[in-house]
């Protein structure tokens, strides 16, 4: 349930300077597109898909085409496992993604496109999924020896890796235990086994128990739990990915689980010859992939770097084939009209991640394991959370963010952008923006609105103050007390409360833990607000607002972050049943997606008429770049966006010009 | 030294080998009389003991003062240390407190100029308060973990050269300290304690002491066995004693360089804990400053430069200031 | 000699004991959840947490936990497997690709800064107030002044943006790339031996022994070359196995700003990943090479100068 989570005070803040504006040109298009196609047989269920290449562009070696790729991560993002079935995290597995491959792939739109699997359909409603696999397609070794093929057994074996406790620590199984039948009973199967037991289980059990099945060396079947008409979307997901499993015996299982680049197998478009920890990696492209169609690169070069200053310098140097620009330098390019680069500033497409201000219904005071009832009891009533909903010009903020356009990472709905599409082509979000009444603009903050939070803010104050609150309430916020990116974005959004909402309602007050949010801030309660982003795990609503339902042991943040359980105003707790029924009916349409995503689309304008979270923003940086952006794999789920498949890419690098010029041929692709 | 060597060496000086009074005599012309005449015996006279207007500190003082550079840097440090107080005084900053400062989008990076003196950071908050700001706040932290390292350093190195049965402990704590980098006890403390100034001045204490203590220690091993030790411990004079009034005065100059070099090192410390996150960021500090300055300095020099001159400042003159006081502090070079 | 070598030997072995003793009680003292990404923690329950501790050992009593360490440590010399920097790896496996490069750089830089740093010190002392002397205790000061950080940077910037010298360290190329780590490497170091070097020469020079040998009309060049230097070596060789041995653990700064592979910061890379066995592995390294420096540095010493009977002493020759 819990899946892919992007911590957004840990990884953004900490490690990624998420202050990238800039780029003189407002004329840029906002790179959301209002009208992708609803792909046949991604969406529908009971309808099957027929295969097609997994994008158009036939391998034209242009002449202004970069060979040889040259990518920067920083130090603190090196990879720790080569596994992919036991990476949880987004530093292995945007490595990994070019590897191994899985079913399915996206393409640039977010449309699910054949993978391993050349075509897939589902005819009871999304009970029961099968997927063709393609032939010819071959494991290697980092060589590109041929070691064996890829069959549909292999699915098992992976799937059997991931479920069994003793191999791969119960890491990525919540996504099949959740969908897949049978899947959690193997799981505790598994755990009950001493180690030796668990680690010799081969897949008979696993066939027994589990609902997935090789029907031939072609023909995978998975049955899951219940109708789930979104479940080949998860198999973009590493959790689903296959493992050899002569390369299982021949490393044993403990040499499997720590394989390296030398010993494992790949089957994807790369092979990485080439490791050095915490300095570059090395991919050139896999000899005997199946997809001779995709364009590829002659290497692919990863460089550890030390900070975005010198990945900056690298650039400058020519020795990096794109940089995403910290907050100074983009700076100094923007204000100078003669610097060199200044054509060059690009803003890149938003990452997949949607953040929110999550209000914590129990809290505990900053020094005691008590209760805070001021802030408890502020929170839960309703024209206070509104006050602070309409009574916020996310602005300043957001130039945090992205100081040139920073309306551009305004974000309004819980939801994330582009995560699925009405049939006529409509975004859901745009949806659910309509059904909440906000018109995103590039000009000013439209959910700002002065005279509705000074009235919530008297009618809140009031009735406050009739249950003792005090004013102004303290807003405990923590952030890691070493990254000054946070302390900065904290300084900004403190001064911001202030200037919005005045001094004698809310106080921002921003402390600092040592080392880790969830030991120090979640389990003892002490945080007000949290500033998280969620990216999505599988194509469906329900993984965003399954997260947020009264009562549920599976609704992550409601659980783990804000406490829903524990509310105790009767008034609130009405709207948050009333909220997880609505939500719960949506689930429960399987037969059309249009009147599922309209129901969820209700449900989330629900939460956020009621200001059950703040939605806040999204991450859309500037950079330099010799790569379009449109071009690459756009996906709001799974691990396929990272792929260095079908770039376009120009020797020059592309201008601010360029770019406006690729997102309007994109908006107008988007339906087709 | 070399007209010195042809001195020694003595060949154009005539050579007086004889000393007696006539020699004396043959040499200066002068008669016996003339020369010696014969004193008269007081009792009170002969138990006079000779006395000179030396006072200690005085010397220390006036050999101080000798050492210019010295001199000119303290005084220079100084000047700082108490303009950085007017500096964050309403006299030159509308600021009170540094939690008061404002952010300004328009200023971000802004180069010096009449409203921002020493310009402005990332998101246009005033850097001259700052860097004045964190300046006391190092030269606060550098000061007492260099006095807490030498409070305890002194204490625990007369006592570990004093008393023989507690040598084989310290020589053990010396080693355990010694032989694992300080990083990883800092780094240790830092998640499971915390980052805050407190804690960091007392971890410092905690893993620099030692240091003095052997330097302190191996003092006490070269006076404590002299004879006049010796005799103070047959004449029953008590342990503390002995340490306090007869061994700690040879002490002073050492432990006025331990101190004064104790400084820079606490800042430099500081510097290496900020880059490695071990710094709490709500507490400003000139380490702090130059980390984030790192990685901004490239297109915005203003923002290293302010605090990389005030501590290579701070550095300089303890480096100086303390050579010449510990110099100064021993008394074989008073005369 | 020998019998004072071995009690020397025995007495750094408790030593090693005591300090690695010490780091795996500190580590144990953690939290738990440490144990844990934050992946993890969200994405197990409770129940699964506690398999995964017990799977690993994690929640039996300290002591039975150090007795096993210590068991598989010397009968196996096992240290058992990283979790965090990389999965599954043999401690030492992960260590030893890292020895080599920061041994290669640091002894690299070693050579130069000592090439370089003594000379300097010995024409310092020897031009005792003379220009070279003001430079080059300018130098000295320089170095010292300047936080390593800000030092680093501005080599970083010259190199980089002046010489268009690699600004990351490459395997594939590691003559070029090499250059900048090394020369910040060395920077600090010159300026320590150059100023050793002085301050002992310079101490030297007014001994009585050097007043004898001018009186007995031994040259300046002499003096200097057969006397002082000597005597300045000897307290320069008990530090230089520390330093040498330590410059093997590569710098955490340098080799993290030009991207270089080393030891430098793995030790705290691994503390913050809660890498336990990594960490433990480490300590272990370092606490022998300390040790073991201080040890040669004695023994080297007595070599130098002849006068130093270290056996009399009972190890008390810092």
């Amino acid at each position: 349930m819990k899946k892919l989570l992007a911590f957004v005070l840990a990884a953004a803040m900490v490690f990624t300077l998420t202050a990238c504006g800039g780029g003189s040109t407002p004329t840029t298009e906002a790179p959301k597109t209002t009208t992708t196609a609803a792909a046949p047989g991604t969406t529908a269920s009971g309808q099957t898909t027929a295969a097609t290449p997994e994008t158009t562009a036939p391998p034209a070696p242009a002449a202004n085409e970069v060979t040889d790729w040259v990518h920067y991560l920083t130090q603190v993002n090196e990879m720790e496992t080569f596994n992919i079935l036991y990476s949880q995290a987004n530093k292995e597995l945007q490595v990994l993604t070019n590897c191994i491959d899985g079913l399915l792939s996206n393409d640039n739109y977010g449309n699910l496109v054949p993978g391993l699997a050349e075509k897939w359909e589902t005819t009871d409603g999304g009970k029961t999924w099968t997927f063709h696999l393609r032939d010819g397609v071959k494991w290697v070794d980092v060589k590109g020896t041929e070691k064996a093929d890829v069959t549909a057994e292999d699915f098992l074996w992976g799937l059997e890796w991931v479920l069994n406790f003793h191999k791969n620590e119960a890491a990525n199984t919540s996504m099949p235990i959740e969908m897949i039948q049978g899947a959690g009973d193997y799981y505790n199967y598994t755990k009950e086994l001493d180690e030796a037991a668990g680690k010799a289980l081969g897949i008979d059990k696993l066939k027994e128990m589990v609902g997935i099945e090789a029907k031939d060396a072609k023909t995978l079947v998975y049955t899951c739990v219940d109708k789930l008409p979104y479940f080949d979307t998860l198999t973009t997901y590493n959790c689903l990915y296959p493992a050899a499993p002569q390369l299982i015996k021949d490393l044993g299982v403990d040499g499997f689980k720590a394989c390296t680049n030398e010993n494992m197998w790949y089957c994807g478009p790369y092979v990485m010859p080439t490791f050095v920890r915490e300095n570059e990696k090395v991919m050139t492209p896999n000899p005997l992939y199946w997809n001779k169609d995709c364009k590829r690169f002659n290497s692919v070069t990863y460089k550890m770097v030390e900070s975005g200053a010198q990945a900056y310098q690298m650039y400058e140097n020519g020795e990096l084939s794109y940089v995403e620009l910290t907050e100074d330098a983009l700076l100094t390019i923007h204000d100078n009209i003669n610097h060199q680069f200044y054509q060059n500033l690009v803003e890149a497409r938003p990452t997949k991640y949607s953040y929110q201000i999550h209000l914590n219904w129990n809290k505990n005071m900053e020094k005691s394991e008590d209760p805070d009832t001021n802030w408890n009891t502020a929170v839960q009533n309703e024209a206070f959370r509104l006050a602070l909903y309409y009574g916020l010009d996310a602005t300043p903020y957001l130039e945090r963010t992205n100081s040139i356009n920073p309306l551009k990472c305004a974000n309004y709905c819980y939801t994330m952008s582009q995560l699925v599409n009405f049939s006529s082509g409509k975004e859901y979000t745009e949806r659910v923006m309509e059904l909440i009444g906000i018109t995103p603009s590039l000009d000013n903050y439209p959910r700002y609105d002065a005279a509705k939070a000074e009235q919530y803010k008297k009618q809140a104050m009031e009735e406050l103050a009739a249950k003792g609150v005090t004013f102004p309430v303290l807003m405990d916020y923590y952030i890691s007390g070493s990254s000054t990116t946070a302390a900065d974005t904290a300084f900004v959004f403190g001064e911001m409360i202030k200037k919005n909402l005045g001094d004698d309602f809310v106080k921002l007050n921003t402390l600092t833990y040592v080392s880790s949010l969830a030991n120090e801030v979640r389990k003892p309660r002490k945080a007000s607000i949290y500033i998280n982003g969620w990216g999505a795990d599988y194509g469906d609503p329900q993984n965003y607002l399954g997260q947020e339902t009264y009562g549920e042991d599976n609704a992550y943040y409601s659980i783990s972050y804000v406490n829903t359980n524990d509310i105790t105003e009767p008034e609130l707790i009405e709207i948050y049943k009333e909220f997880t029924k609505m939500v719960n009916d949506a689930k429960n349409i399987t037969d059309d997606m249009d009147k599922r995503y309209e129901a969820y689309a209700q449900a989330e304008a629900f939460m956020l008429k009621h200001a059950l979270c703040i939605p806040w923003y999204k991450n859309v940086s500037w950079q330099l770049t010799h790569v379009n952006d449109y071009s690459k794999i756009y996906a709001p789920y799974g691990i396929q966006t990272n792929r260095f498949v079908n770039w376009e890419t120009s020797k020059d690098g592309y201008t601010t010009a360029d770019y406006d010029t690729f997102a309007a041929s994109y908006e107008a692709g988007a339906g087709k | 030294m070399k007209k010195n060597k042809k001195m020694l060496a003595g060949e154009e000086t005539p050579v007086v080998n004889d000393i007696s009074a006539e020699g004396l005599a043959a040499v200066t012309g002068q008669s016996e009389a003339e020369l010696f005449s014969f004193v008269e015996y007081h009792p009170e006279e002969a138990e006079r003991i000779g006395y000179s207007e030396y006072s200690y500190w005085k010397s220390v003082w006036k050999n101080f003062l000798k050492k210019k550079s010295a001199v000119i840097m303290l005084v220079v440090f100084l000047a700082v240390f108490i303009f950085s107080f007017i500096a964050i005084s309403p006299l030159c900053t509308k600021y009170r407190h540094y939690t008061e400062l404002e952010s300004n989008k328009k200023a971000r990076f802004t180069t010096p100029n009449k409203d921002y003196w020493f310009g402005a950071d990332n998101i246009g908050r005033d850097y001259w308060y700052q860097v004045w700001y964190a300046t006391q706040h190092s030269v606060m932290l550098a000061a007492i973990v260099g006095v807490g390292e030498v409070v305890v350093g002194v204490i625990m190195g007369l006592l570990w050269g004093y008393v023989r049965k507690l040598d084989r402990i310290f020589t053990e704590i010396y080693n355990i300290i010694y032989s694992v980098p300080t990083i990883i006890y800092m780094t240790l403390i830092a998640l499971m304690i915390g980052k805050t100034f407190m804690i960091m001045c007392v971890s410092l204490i905690i893993f620099n002491w030692i240091y003095t203590a052997k330097n302190i220690r191996n003092l006490v091993f070269m006076y404590r066995d002299r004879e006049y030790n010796l005799a103070s411990r047959c004449l029953g004079t008590k342990l503390g004693t002995i340490l306090l009034k007869n061994i700690l005065p040879y002490m002073i100059s050492v432990i006025i360089l331990r101190m004064a070099l104790a400084i820079p090192q606490t800042i430099g410390m500081e510097t290496t804990l900020a880059y490695l996150g071990l710094l709490d960021v709500q507490e400003p500090a000139l380490g702090l400053l130059l980390r984030n300055s790192r990685e901004q300095f490239a297109n915005y020099p203003h923002i290293l430069i302010f605090p990389a001159v005030i501590v290579s400042l701070i550095t300089v003159t303890f480096y100086l200031a303390g050579n010449a006081f510990s110099d100064a502090a021993d008394p074989r070079n008073h005369v | 000699m020998l019998k004072y070598t071995i009690k020397r030997l025995l007495q750094s072995l408790l030593t090693v004991f005591i300090v690695v003793t010490i780091v795996f009680l500190l580590l144990r003292l953690m939290p738990n959840d440490y144990y844990f990404t934050e992946d993890e923690l969200i994405k197990l329950t409770d129940e699964q947490k506690e398999d995964k501790l017990r799977a690993a050992g994690l929640l039996d009593p300290t002591l039975t936990q150090l007795g096993k360490f210590y068991k598989n440590l010397l009968t196996k010399g096992d240290l058992g497997t990283s979790r965090r920097i990389s999965n599954g790896q043999p401690v030492w496996e992960l260590i030893g690709e890292k020895f080599g490069i920061s041994m290669r750089l640091g002894l690299i830089a070693l050579g130069i800064a000592l090439l370089i740093g003594i000379p300097m010190g010995i024409l310092q002392a020897r031009y005792k107030n003379g220009i070279f002397d003001h430079l080059g205790t300018a130098y000295t000061i320089f170095i010292n002044a300047v936080p390593r950080l800000v030092a680093y940077s501005l080599i970083y910037m010259l190199g980089v943006k002046l010489f268009k010298l690699p600004s990351m360290y490459s395997i594939r190329d590691p003559g070029r790339s090499s250059i900048l780590p090394i020369v910040c490497l060395a920077v600090g170091s010159i300026a320590s031996y150059a100023l050793w070097m002085r301050r002992y020469m310079v101490d030297d020079l007014t001994k009585d022994y050097i007043k004898l040998a001018r009186i007995k009309g031994v040259s300046t060049r002499g003096i200097m070359f057969k006397h002082v230097m000597r005597n300045a070596f000897v307290p320069m060789a008990q530090n230089l196995p520390v330093t040498f041995l330590l410059t093997i653990g590569g710098s955490l700064l340098v080799e993290s700003f030009f991207a270089v592979p080393g030891m430098g910061p793995l030790l705290t890379r691994a503390i913050t990943r809660y890498d336990t066995n990594v960490v433990q592995a480490l300590v272990l390294l370092y606490s022998v090479m300390g040790i073991l420096g201080m040890f040669l540095g004695d023994l080297l010493m007595s070599v130098f100068d002849p006068r130093i009977r270290l056996a009399g002493k009972g190890g008390e020759t810092r």
